[in-house]
């Protein structure tokens, strides 16, 4: 199989050529030759002329002394809209069309399947709720302060440096803080008032978290002075604007003042002995 | 009664249970995955944050007073 080179001895003429008149020449065509007798034999027979091929009186090509002629003898009229179409391309219609066998992709168990679209339906809505829930929840906190603000917003006061009895004013958010440590006799008076009857019904359970320690907001609630300590006809603190007493759970008891000192939210920790103040 | 029908006759038939399940999951879930990712973060993040180290030097500041 080893061609090293490709000569041509003999140049042959080519063997149809074109007549003046148009017509193709072929002088040695054999027309009438017939395709080998089957040399791959797929069930057909002998290859003979096609069974469709048009009869002699209505035309074909032919050998003429002058070369090849191809004639027709016949004209077919064209079809019109009125004539039947007697070749069409379309799909044959069966009587009982088949319909495919889908029992390979039915589900085995009616049951469970339900089951399971229920149970994935319903594991999808806890997720969307969850991240419904956490989307809200983290926009919102992008409102509040910050924990450097909050931070910052927070007195803290060593308890251990208040000896008994003593008042400690702490600024606080631009406000003054009473620290009073009472002594227990002040804490028995406390609360043995009568608070049911006082202008701003409070008792000291409620006003302290501690007992021996009284956390307030140093502001007169009349018209925001700062009150005095140690001082008032009830042992408490007083106003000198225009004379309101406050006894010593804080609570107005005398004068313009219409409500009692403010507890602002505190709480203590009690680790480090610190009162937390925020 | 095959598992399935009975989860299905528990949770599935009514609506109001359903979605009254999704809503406690959704819940519960929350919860557990902030405690789960709590505990991945604290875990991986071993010995480095002020909770793990906070004994060093706050007792350190307790001896130099």
């Amino acid at each position: 199989m080893a061609f090293n080179g490709l000569k041509k001895a003999v140049t042959l003429s080519p063997c149809v050529r074109t007549l003046p008149s148009g017509v193709p020449a072929a002088p040695l065509l054999n027309l009438a030759a017939r395709a080998p007798a089957d040399p791959h034999d797929h069930g057909h027979g002998v290859a003979g002329p096609r069974s469709d091929s048009t009869p002699r009186w209505v035309g074909g090509v032919s050998r003429t002394a002058s070369g090849l002629a191809s004639k027709s003898y016949v004209t077919l009229s064209p079809t019109t809209p009125l004539s039947a179409r007697f070749l069409h391309t379309s799909v044959a219609v069966k009587d009982a069309p088949q319909v495919p066998d889908f029992s390979h992709y039915r589900a085995n168990d009616n049951d469970s399947n339900r089951a399971f679209s229920y149970f994935m339906v319903g594991t999808f809505g806890l997720v969307s709720a969850s991240v419904a829930k956490s989307t809200v929840t983290e926009f919102l906190k992008t409102m509040s302060a910050s924990a450097d603000v909050l931070a910052l917003a927070k007195v803290e006061i060593e308890l251990a440096s208040i000896p008994e009895g003593k008042n400690v004013i702490v600024k606080w958010r631009g406000k003054p803080v009473f620290v009073r440590h009472r002594t227990q006799s002040e804490v028995d008076e406390a609360r043995e008032t009568k608070w049911e009857s006082l202008r701003d019904p409070e008792s000291d359970e409620q006003r302290v978290k501690k007992p021996e320690w009284l956390v307030m907001l140093g502001i007169c609630t009349h018209l925001g002075c700062v009150p005095i300590g140690e001082s008032g006809d009830f042992g408490g603190w007083f106003c000198p604007c225009h004379g309101s007493h406050y006894d010593i759970s804080g609570r107005v008891r005398k004068g313009p003042a219409p409500l009692n000192l403010e507890i602002p939210a505190y709480e203590f920790n009690d680790a480090e002995g610190k009162l937390v103040i925020g | 009664m095959s598992f399935s029908t009975t989860l299905y006759n528990t949770f599935f038939r009514r609506n109001s249970i359903f979605v009254g399940t999704v809503f406690a999951g959704a819940f519960a879930f929350g919860i557990g995955f902030d405690t789960g990712a709590t505990a991945f973060f604290d875990r991986w993040n071993r010995g480095k944050q002020w909770k793990d180290i906070r004994h060093k030097y706050v007792e350190a500041a307790e001896e130099e007073e």
